[in-house]
């Protein structure tokens, strides 16, 4: 392609939707990725589409109309990656943490979350093999489900039948620009000229801000999950203790696990995510497995004879404030960010492509875009460090 | 503490123990199987009493089975099976499912020997209940005394077909066809190696004369390319074809079997060596196998290895590998011991024959053209062929770890065992490139050696 | 029933099979082949590698599915079945 309006750096499932979103709003678009399509931490993600556990906010806002772009994406594009609006249980089992999530819900429906409180025989009539132990719990009909790799791989493909156009197997190596104004990339094999460059390399967008000269602090945090051998239809919901969206906002480097219980569509059983920040260390820790096998067999007994087939680990990227990154870079103009998802990604990364899609073309927003900006981060004391 | 772990009781593990014990080395030897002997001497139970006719040298096996017994420094696990193992600052730790608990064992000192398994071709008909391995004709043999069926079909490439067909008409069943797909002109390229291990050639020549008494006559050139079910869904008959030089199909006949027992060689299953970081290299009949020095050592320090995950080579060459890693082994925990020249010497001499053996029974590309679009490739998940092929056209696979997830091939319960060598072959061929080693090793690499049940994890630390 | 013998079920089936056999041995002894229907295409499957590395002999034993035939030793009493997609 010669000359495209738009590159995007990145074929994970933000760097997907965001070229779909560009395309479909006329652009040419270039997408290069050093591998094949979600070669990076999509390919690890758990494909969760959550609305239950965010806090009332801009990233629930995004959250709200992302769950909805998924299943207008899915008609627009005919499909072909599992997408289920199974809905979301969170329950919680000790005293204060049924009294945070009772809070948390009430807010999130003051922000037009859909939540439906159940008590315990409202839980086994929904979760069968649920623990009868659990007493409490908060149902969200909108919360789904993908097979994100499929999902990435389905919009790259509707993108190139759109006219984009996907390189691979070339790694990024430069952000070439004139005058703090992006002209173009260098790849270890060519350069590509264009105005507009989209950094979408997730847990790497910090290395391209650097080549640029800009700066961008996102960091992985590690995360493993099992997948159980095939088993017969167990579990209904995508099911999580409460404890887990206190882990989502923490910021701690030390290991943290909350199972989230899912089934999919091929039968294996997921049980995810253990949360801990140890640089890009790949390492088999079998003491997370434990801990997640346990904390999975305390809200299901039944898997306990369910068998462990895999565990596969990923590197979310998250940035200090875990909030994703989106919009221009405020050093380089024409370089524009959409990383730093962190746990949710595969969730927002529809309305992350809108977003940024939007302000690109100079459309309005279907939200203020401003807590997302880089800017919060291009300050003189963080340019320093 | 033991200062010697063994994994693996066949004729390189139980060698390795042998020879390290001889050396003073305490040794746990850990097998999955519920008795020693491995794939080669598989045992009967005490109540059906070892099928004597069914083995060709069980005296071996029985001498160096019950030397192990006899060494008090020599303990032994049986049924107990590594589901995983990591390597970390020079200490490997190995868990161990043991009758539905779990058991740890944390050494320095590991030898390595798990041996390998039918390699297996996928074709049209290849899931139908009675298409079989030919080592699971010969283990229901060895193992249970069963015979498994009534009118057998025996094909493939390499030598192992011949004790197979031997076994199954010891045991009174017919052979409708033995069929090799190569021509026996190929051992002629390897005239020395031939000579320099004459018992080999008499092994062949006892199996060849029960094969021809049983008025069995051998086909070569052929191969079985296709198989239907009855109306009971179960084996009906097979398709053989008469095949080119490169496994193309050129003539086909239909024969009735209840039983077709297919066979291609062996892979070898690194999976544990591999845990724990051991270097995997392609060897030349394009498996992954084991890197070990003239030692027996791999790539990291104190885990050795011997036997057929270091290549395929049959049971005296893993013998004479197991001798020489058990001594290795044994001068790595501080015994006085060195290898023997006459032990290099015969490592060497069954290591010209086994690399004779590779070559004489190559497996060709033209297998490809006997799968249709509808043919399973993944057994566990019911991937066919059309799948592979929308995963690489339509999705944008360009390697076959990519193929994998995106139709979940080879993400079965026996994690691409099965499927996962022709799985890598099949993406290659589909993107018209060759596979590369990263690739054959890459669709190797489980972490979870096998499933253990979420219990079982939960109430380990 | 000499000593060695014992009996199990399978669907219901008396099987009488020699002690130290495993399940999917002594199933195939009586000719019984096909062991499992498969998940998605619900095909027959049967003993394939005889030797536990394929997960094609799969039936449920007393009760706990994916259980693999061809290496688990039949026990007298054992309550065995056909599995039928990932469970019966
Ligand atoms: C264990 C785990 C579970 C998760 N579960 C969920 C979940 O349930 N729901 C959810 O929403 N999210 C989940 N996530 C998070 C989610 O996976 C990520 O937020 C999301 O995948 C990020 O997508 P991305 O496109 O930004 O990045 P990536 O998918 O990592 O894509 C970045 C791409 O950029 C490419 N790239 C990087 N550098 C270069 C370069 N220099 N040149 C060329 N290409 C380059 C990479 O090859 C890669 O393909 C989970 C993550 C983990 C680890
Ligand atoms: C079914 C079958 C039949 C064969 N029959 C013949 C024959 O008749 N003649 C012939 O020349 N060759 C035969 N072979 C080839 C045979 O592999 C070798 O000749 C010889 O047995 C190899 O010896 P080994 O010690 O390397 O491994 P093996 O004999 O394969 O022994 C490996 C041992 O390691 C154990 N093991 C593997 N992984 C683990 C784990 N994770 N945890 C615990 N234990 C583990 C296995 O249970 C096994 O007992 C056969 C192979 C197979 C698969
Ligand atoms: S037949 Fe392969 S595991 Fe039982």
């Amino acid at each position: 392609m010669k000359n495209p309006d738009a590159i995007v750096i990145g074929a994970g499932v933000v760097g997907a939707c965001s070229a779909l979103a560009l395309t479909n709003a006329g652009l040419k678009v270039l997408v290069i990725d050093r591998g094949p399509v979600a070669s990076g931490t999509t390919g690890a993600g758990e494909g969760n589409i959550l609305v239950s556990d965010k806090e009332p906010g801009a990233e629930l806002t995004l959250a709200m109309r992302s769950r909805d772009a998924w299943f207008e994406l899915d008609t627009d594009i005919g499909g072909g990656f599992e997408l289920e609006a199974k809905g979301g249980i969170v329950v919680s089992r000790s005293e204060k943490g049924i009294s945070n999530l009772k809070r948390l819900a009430t807010l999130q429906k003051s922000s037009g979350v859909e939540t439906i409180e159940l008590d315990r025989n409202g839980l086994q009539k929904i979760e069968p093999y649920l623990s009868a132990d659990v007493e409490y719990g908060v149902l969200y009909p909108k919360d789904a489900q993908c097979q994100p790799m499929l999902a990435a791989a389905q919009i790259m493909r509707a993108v190139k039948k759109r006219g984009g156009v996907f390189v691979q197997g070339e790694n990024v190596i430069k952000v070439n620009s004139n005058h703090n104004s992006v002209t173009g990339i260098s790849t270890d094999k060519n350069s590509y000229i264009s105005p507009i460059v989209i950094n979408a390399t997730g847990t790497w967008a910090g290395e391209i801000a650097k080549m640029a000269n800009s700066y961008l602090p996102i960091m992985p945090r590690r995360g493993f999950i099992l997948v159980t051998s095939p088993a017969p239809k167990l579990i209904h919901h995508k099911v999580y203790d409460a404890d887990y969206v206190a882990n989502v906002a923490s910021g701690q480097a030390d290991l943290q696990s909350s199972a989230v219980v899912e089934g999919t569509a091929s039968g294996t059983i997921l049980i995810g995510a253990s949360r801990e920040r140890v640089g890009f260390n790949g390492e088999l820790d079998v003491a997370i497995l434990r801990q997640l096998a346990r904390q999975a067999i305390s809200l299901f007994p039944i898997l306990s004879n369910v068998q462990l087939l895999r565990a596969y680990r990923g590197f979310r990227p998250y940035a200090p404030d875990h909030l994703p990154v989106i919009g221009e870079d405020a050093l380089i103009s024409g370089l524009w960010h959409a990383a730093g998802h962190e746990g949710a990604g595969i969730g927002l990364a529809p309305a992350t492509g809108e977003l940024i899609t939007s302000q690109i073309t100079g459309q309005s927003p279907f939200m203020d875009p401003s807590p997302f900006s880089p800017k919060r981060f291009q300050g003189s004391e963080y340019v320093a460090v | 503490m033991h200062n010697v772990v063994i994994v693996g009781a066949g004729p390189a593990g139980l060698s390795a123990a042998i020879a390290a014990a001889a050396a003073g080395a305490p040794v746990l030897l850990i097998d999955s199987n519920p008795r020693m002997g491995g794939q080669y001497w598989r045992m009967a139970a005490d109540s059906l009493e070892n099928q004597i006719d069914q083995h060709y040298d069980l005296e071996t096996g029985l001498l160096l089975i019950n030397a192990v017994k006899a060494r008090k420094e020599i303990e032994v696990w049986s049924n107990a099976q590594i589901w995983s193992a990591t390597h970390k600052d020079g200490v490997n730790t190995l868990r161990i499912i043991h009758q539905d608990n779990e058991k740890i064992v944390n050494t320095k000192n590991l030898i390595i020997c798990t041996g390998a398994y039918d390699r297996t071709l996928p074709f049209p008909g290849w899931d139908t209940p009675g298409v079989m391995t030919p080592g699971a004709v010969q283990s229901l043999l060895k193992g249970h005394a069963v015979l498994a069926g009534k009118r057998i079909v025996v094909a493939g490439s390499g030598p192992f077909l011949l004790p197979v067909a031997t076994g199954v008409l010891k045991a009174g069943g017919e052979i409708v066809e033995l069929i090799e797909a190569n021509k026996p002109i190929r051992w002629l390229k390897s005239f020395a190696a031939m000579l320099e291990n004459l018992h080999k050639i008499n092994e062949g020549y006892y199996y060849l004369k029960t094969i021809s008494t049983g008025k069995v006559r051998p086909r070569f050139g052929y191969a079985v390319v296709r198989a239907y079910k009855a109306d009971n869904d179960e084996l009906d008959s097979v398709d053989i074809a008469k095949i080119d030089r490169n496994f193309n199909i050129r003539k086909i006949k239909n024969i009735k079997c209840d039983v077709a027992a297919i066979g291609w060689g062996f892979t070898a299953d690194t999976s544990l060596a591999g845990s724990l970081g051991c270097k995997q290299i392609v060897a030349e009949d394009d498996g992954v196998v084991i890197w070990a020095d003239d030692k027996q050592q791999t790539s990291v320090t104190g885990i050795f290895v011997a036997g057929e995950i270091t290549g395929i080579g049959g049971s005296e060459l893993s013998m004479a590998e197991g001798v020489i890693a058990g001594i290795s082994a044994a001068k790595f925990v501080g015994c006085k011991v060195e290898i023997k020249k006459a032990h290099i010497k015969r490592r060497a001499k069954k290591q010209r024959f086994a690399t004779a053996l590779i070559r004489a029974y190559p497996i060709k590309s033209g297998w490809k053209s006997w799968l249709t679009g509808e043919s399973i490739i993944c057994r566990c998940e019911e991937v066919d062929l059309n799948d592979l092929k929308h995963a690489i056209t339509e999705l944008g696979a360009t390697d076959s770890r990519t193929a994998k997830l995106f139709t979940r091939c080879g993400m079965g319960l026996c994690q691409g065992r099965i499927c996962g060598r022709s799985v890598v072959d099949l993406v290659a061929d589909n993107l018209e490139i060759s596979p590369t080693d990263i690739d054959r090793i890459a669709a190797v690499n489980r972490p979870i050696i096998t499933p253990i049940p979420l219990g079982v994890l939960a109430a380990g630390e | 029933m000499s000593q060695s013998e014992i009996e199990f079920t399978y669907n219901d089936q008396k099987i009488t099979a020699v002690a130290g056999q495993s399940v999917g041995a002594a199933l195939l002894a009586v000719n019984i082949r096909s062991l499992r229907l498969s998940r998605f295409n619900q095909n027959k499957r049967g003993i394939f590698c005889g030797i536990g590395v394929c997960f094609d002999c799969l039936v449920v034993i007393n009760g706990v599915a994916n259980q693999r035939a061809c290496i688990i030793e039949a026990k007298n009493g054992m309550n065995v079945q056909t599995q039928v997609g990932s469970n019966a």
